[in-house]
C-alpha cells in the first residue's frame, strides 16, 4: 500500500523539468542560413590512437560560419581530443581537417586563424598580471606592442575584468580565469573558436557570461565548436549538435533533432490519497524520492505510457498534484544516445 | 573577422618572428622580478663561492698554474676567469634546457604553441631574458671581483674576451635547446644535465689547468670547445692578449656553435613534432 495525503487534484498534465534557461534565446545576428553553406570548419573522419586504445573512432565534423556547434559527450568521450586536433595541438591518427578551406598543416598562418579556450586552469602566467600576460599572447599573435596593449585592455573590458586588469592573474578567481582565457582567444577576432568546457564549474552569473562573450563572437561571424557536458547551457545556444560516446560519434543534427531521441521513462510526482499496492503492475514503479510525504518517482516500464499510469493512479483513489519530467529532454537524449538510461 | 595579416615570404617571416623576442623578455623579466629574493640569493651565493675560492687561493702556490702573457696569475685570477665562463655555461645548459619545461610545468607550453608563433621562436624566445641576463651577471661578477680582491684583470682584454663570448654562446645554446629536446619527450632528464655541469667541472678547466689531467683524459677535453674558450678567455682577460691571438680559437668555435645550435634546434624540432603525434605536449 502506497499512502500519500489526501488533498485535491490540481494538475495531472506534465511539464519539463528543466525549463529553456535565460540564456536560451535566438542570436538575431546569426547569419541566415543560406549563407552558411560554406563550413568554417570541416573534420572528416578524424581518428586518433593513443597507444592501442581508439580514443576517437572516425568523427566527422562541419560548422558554418557564425554557427556553434555543441560537441557533447560524457567524461572521457574525446572531446577534449576532438578540439585538440582541430587547434593543430595533436596530429590526428587517420582523417583530415580543414579550417577555411585550408588543410591543417600546422603552419603559423593555420594557427593564426585559431581561437582556444582551453579546459586546464593553469594556462597563464600566474606571476604576472592580466593585462600583461593578454598583451604577452597578443603579441605572439603578431600585434605590435602598441597594438596588444591596446587589444588587451579591450577584450579586458569586454570580459569585465578592467578593474583587474593589473592584478596578478594568481589573485583571479577560479571564473576570472575563464574569462580571461576566453579574452585570450577573442584577441585577434579570430574566425575559428574552440571552446573547452568553459562553464564547467562556473557560477550561473559566471558561465552566462563567458556564453554571452562566444555568442557575440559567433555573431561577429566566428564559427565556434563548444565541448560541453552541461546539456541544459546548449538549448538556444548551440545551431547543431554532435554527440560523442566512448569516442564514436553516435549524433549529429540540430538540438531539436536531438530532442527527438528523447523517450522520456521517469516522473516526479506529487500524489495525495493511498491506493493498493499493485495498482501499477505492468505498467510503472513507483518509489518516495525522501523529499517529503507527496514526492514519488514514477519509472515507466518500456511498454507503457505516461497517461495510462496516470489513468491507473486515479482510478486507484489516488490525486495527481503535480508530475514533471526527472529529467531534460536533452538529458534524455543524451543518456539514450550515449547508451546509459 | 579581423586577423592580423601575417608576414609573407621566408624574410619576412623570420623577420616577424624576431619582432616577438622582446614579448618574451619582457614576461620573464616581470616573472624575475617577482621573486625579487632569488636576485638576492644569486648575488650571496656567488660572493660565497668567490670567497670559498680566495682562501683556497691562499693555499695554492702559483707556480704551478699556467702563466699568461708571460705572467704568473694566482689561483684566486685563474679560477674567477674559469668559474664565471663555468657559471655562464651551466646557467645556459641549465636554463634553456629548463624554459620549455618550465612551460609544460605552468600549462602554458599549449597556449604559447597554438599561437601562430614558430617553436623555434618560441625555444629563443624563452631563453632571450637569459640571454641578456647572465652576460650581464658575468659581467658584475668579474667586475666585482677584481674590485674587492684587486685581481689584475686587463681592460684591454675586454674586447676579445666579448668576441670569444659570443662566438661561443650559440654553443652553449645548442646545447641546451637538445637538452629541452630530451626533456619535453622524456620528461626527466636532470641527470643529463647533471652529467653536463660534471663534464664542464672535470673536462673544461674551470678549477685547474687541464694538464694535471691523466693523459687520456686530457685528450678528451683537448677536444672540448668549451676548454678552448675558457683558455681564450683567460688569454684575454690575464694575459692582455690580442684581438688576432684569440682569433684561431673563435675560428674553432664557430663552426661548433651553427653544429651545436642547427643540431640542437634540428632535435627540438623533432621532439615537439613527436609530441604533436603522440598528444603529450602538455603533459609532464
Amino acid at each position: 500500500m502506497v499512502s500519500v495525503p489526501d488533498r485535491t487534484r490540481n494538475d495531472h498534465g506534465c511539464m519539463s523539468a528543466v525549463t529553456a534557461p535565460a540564456f536560451a534565446r535566438a542570436r538575431d545576428g546569426a547569419p541566415e542560413a543560406g549563407l552558411r553553406a560554406l563550413p568554417a570548419i570541416e573534420a572528416d573522419a578524424i581518428s586518433q590512437k593513443f597507444g592501442p586504445k581508439l580514443v576517437l573512432d572516425s568523427v566527422s565534423l562541419a560548422v558554418a560560419p557564425g554557427a556553434i556547434q555543441a560537441l557533447l559527450g560524457p567524461n572521457g568521450a574525446g572531446k577534449t581530443t576532438l578540439l585538440r586536433i582541430l587547434s593543430g595541438l595533436l596530429v590526428p591518427t587517420s582523417g583530415t581537417v580543414r579550417i577555411l578551406g585550408r588543410a591543417e598543416d600546422n603552419s603559423r598562418e593555420f594557427r593564426s586563424l585559431i581561437g582556444l579556450v582551453p579546459s586546464g586552469d593553469r594556462t597563464f602566467y600566474l606571476r604576472i598580471t592580466g593585462v600583461e600576460n593578454l598583451a604577452f599572447f597578443a603579441r605572439l599573435q603578431g600585434a605590435t606592442k602598441r597594438e596588444a596593449k591596446r587589444r588587451a585592455g579591450e577584450v579586458l573590458d569586454e570580459v569585465g575584468l578592467a578593474d583587474a586588469a593589473k592584478t596578478r592573474v594568481g589573485f583571479y578567481s577560479h571564473g576570472m580565469q575563464k574569462r580571461l582565457s576566453v579574452a585570450r582567444a577573442l584577441l585577434m577576432n579570430p574566425p575559428i573558436l574552440l571552446v573547452d568546457e568553459a562553464t564547467h564549474d562556473l557560477d550561473p552569473e559566471g558561465a552566462e557570461r563567458v556564453r554571452d562573450l562566444v555568442v557575440a563572437a559567433a555573431r561577429r561571424g566566428a564559427a565556434v565548436v563548444w565541448a560541453t557536458q552541461r546539456l541544459d547551457e546548449i538549448r538556444g545556444l548551440a545551431d547543431g549538435v554532435t554527440l560523442i560516446a566512448q569516442g564514436r560519434q553516435v549524433f549529429a543534427g540540430s538540438v531539436p533533432e536531438l530532442m527527438t531521441h528523447a523517450v522520456p521513462r521517469r516522473y516526479l510526482l506529487r500524489l495525495r490519497g493511498s491506493m493498493e499496492t499493485g495498482a501499477l503492475d505492468g505498467l510503472a514503479t513507483l518509489e518516495r524520492t525522501g523529499q517529503g510525504a507527496e514526492h514519488f518517482l514514477l519509472v515507466l516500464q518500456d511498454d507503457a505510457v505516461l497517461g495510462a499510469a496516470l489513468a491507473a493512479l486515479g482510478a486507484a483513489g489516488v490525486d495527481v498534484l503535480t508530475c514533471t519530467e526527472e529529467r531534460s529532454g536533452i538529458e534524455q537524449a543524451f543518456l539514450s544516445l550515449a547508451g546509459a538510461r | 573577422m579581423s586577423t592580423v595579416a601575417l608576414p609573407t615570404g621566408r624574410a619576412r617571416g623570420v623577420a616577424g618572428e624576431l619582432r616577438k623576442l622582446p614579448a618574451f623578455v619582457r614576461r620573464d623579466f616581470l616573472v624575475a622580478w617577482s621573486y625579487r629574493m632569488s636576485f638576492v640569493s644569486d648575488l650571496v651565493s656567488m660572493t660565497g663561492q668567490i670567497i670559498v675560492f680566495y682562501f683556497i687561493g691562499k693555499m695554492i702556490n702559483p707556480d704551478v698554474l699556467p702563466t699568461y702573457g708571460g705572467t704568473n696569475v694566482t689561483y684566486l685570477e685563474f679560477a674567477a676567469v674559469g668559474i664565471a665562463v663555468g657559471v655562464f655555461i651551466q646557467f645556459g645548459l641549465d636554463r634553456v634546457s629548463a624554459a620549455m619545461r618550465g612551460e609544460q610545468l605552468m600549462g602554458t607550453l599549449e597556449s604559447v604553441l597554438v599561437t601562430p608563433t614558430a617553436p623555434s621562436t618560441v625555444q629563443l624566445g624563452s631563453v632571450a631574458f637569459d640571454l641578456v641576463y647572465i652576460p650581464i651577471r658575468t659581467a658584475v661578477f668579474l667586475t666585482a671581483v677584481t674590485i674587492v680582491f684587486g685581481l689584475n684583470l686587463s681592460a684591454a682584454g675586454l674586447i676579445p674576451a666579448l668576441i670569444v663570448l659570443i662566438a661561443f654562446m650559440p654553443f652553449v645554446w645548442g646545447l641546451g635547446v637538445a637538452t629541452a629536446a630530451l626533456l619535453l619527450t622524456f620528461k626527466r632528464g636532470g641527470g643529463l644535465v647533471g652529467l653536463g655541469f660534471v663534464a664542464v667541472g672535470l673536462l673544461s678547466g674551470v678549477y685547474f689547468p687541464l694538464d694535471l689531467l691523466p693523459g687520456w683524459l686530457a685528450a678528451i677535453a683537448e677536444a672540448n670547445p668549451i676548454a678552448h674558450a675558457i683558455e681564450a678567455m683567460r688569454d684575454s682577460l690575464l694575459g692582455q692578449a690580442s684581438l688576432s691571438s684569440v682569433l684561431p680559437t673563435v675560428a674553432l668555435l664557430i663552426p661548433c656553435s651553427v653544429a651545436s645550435l642547427a643540431l640542437g634546434l634540428g632535435v627540438f624540432r623533432l621532439a615537439v613534432r613527436r609530441e604533436r603525434r603522440r598528444g603529450t605536449l602538455g603533459l609532464y
